[in-house]
């Protein structure tokens, strides 16, 4: 019944959705085009996981759900698993991603970055993090969908500390 | 046969529901469903053996009432579908399989408005062709 596309499309669109809500779209309000993003990511995981539960049992609790997401969710969207999964058993979670599909294309050398001559260093670095970080917003709504049409409202931040490998943090609202 | 099927989402909020009888009764057809509900939170909340069968997806038969067998399933999102019939024994959930993935279908279509009812003409037929094959393939 499916028809299926190449990855690079899937890429090249979600490169191109970025580059345009940053650039034309919300030009110059970085955190308003975060939010468009993250929202279309919410109704791309709520739609996901619905599709993806389909064959399963029901989930008896916030665990579960989370190692669902780890797993076969994981699996289906970016052919891997997530690699570490920490807990503060208090409704935290930390998903960690060594080698993150969608961030692999992206250099990681900012020194070719820098036009200003002062400090060149910082403000690279700072650019560079805030253009990759920018990418993050959409799996970070995928997500906060899948989860949110499991029963478990929570809010999912990305910690990109320590390239290429990436974290989200999943905050399950009490 | 089959009466009636119907869709309702997690806050009890109705998807989609068709009545395959020609009777005026459709009315009576919509409370029944909405009576099953209830059912449906009383099983999952209070199971009477818990373990293997807290979690499968196929509730069964819900209630009979004098002329009607309900049957229920529940996703793990939370959407119930309702079946209620006449005469007609389910006895596994294929009919359900079918019926969740032309739903799933049915929510991925990116015009879809989630918790609002399911307005596809693709879907509604789908779920006839359901409705259609299953009634034939019992009685044969």
């Amino acid at each position: 019944m499916g028809r299926e596309v190449s990855e690079s499309c899937i890429d090249s669109l979600l490169t191109e959705m970025v580059s345009t809500y940053c650039t034309r779209f919300y030009a110059n309000k970085p955190e308003l085009a975060a939010r468009r993003i993250e929202a279309i990511g919410y109704q791309v995981g709520h739609q996901l996981s619905e599709r993806y539960t389909m064959e399963r049992p029901r989930f008896s609790d916030h665990l579960e759900a989370i190692k669902f997401i780890c797993k076969d969710f994981w699996s289906e969207l970016f052919k891997k698993q997530i690699d570490n999964l920490k807990t503060n058993h208090r409704g935290t979670f930390v998903l960690q991603d060594n080698r993150f599909r969608w961030l692999s294309r992206i250099s990681l050398d900012s020194s070719l970055e820098y036009t200003e001559s002062q400090d060149p260093s910082a403000s690279a670095e700072n650019k560079a993090a805030q253009s990759t970080s920018m990418h993050l917003y959409f799996p970070c709504g995928i997500i906060r969908g899948a989860l949110s049409n499991l029963g478990i409202p929570c809010a999912v931040s990305a910690d990109i500390s320590n390239l290429p490998a990436c974290s989200f943090v999943v905050r399950i609202k009490a | 046969m089959i009466a009636c099927v119907a869709v309702v989402g997690h806050q009890n909020n109705p998807l989609y529901i068709q009545s395959f009888t020609e009777a005026d009764d459709a009315l009576k057809l919509h409370h029944i469903v909405h009576c099953s509900l209830d059912v449906v939170d009383e099983r999952v909340n209070n199971p009477k053996k818990s373990g293997p069968t807290l979690n499968e997806t196929f509730l069964g038969l819900l209630y009979p009432t004098e002329n009607y067998k309900v049957y229920g399933y529940l996703t793990n999102t939370k959407v119930k579908f309702i079946i209620v019939t006449t005469h007609l024994d389910v006895r596994d959930a294929d009919f359900f399989r079918r019926f969740h993935a032309a739903y799933v279908d049915a929510v991925s279509n990116p015009f879809h408005v989630p918790g609002k009812k399911i307005t596809s003409t693709t879907f509604a037929e789908r779920v006839s062709t359901i409705v259609k094959s299953f009634g034939l393939s019992s009685a044969g």
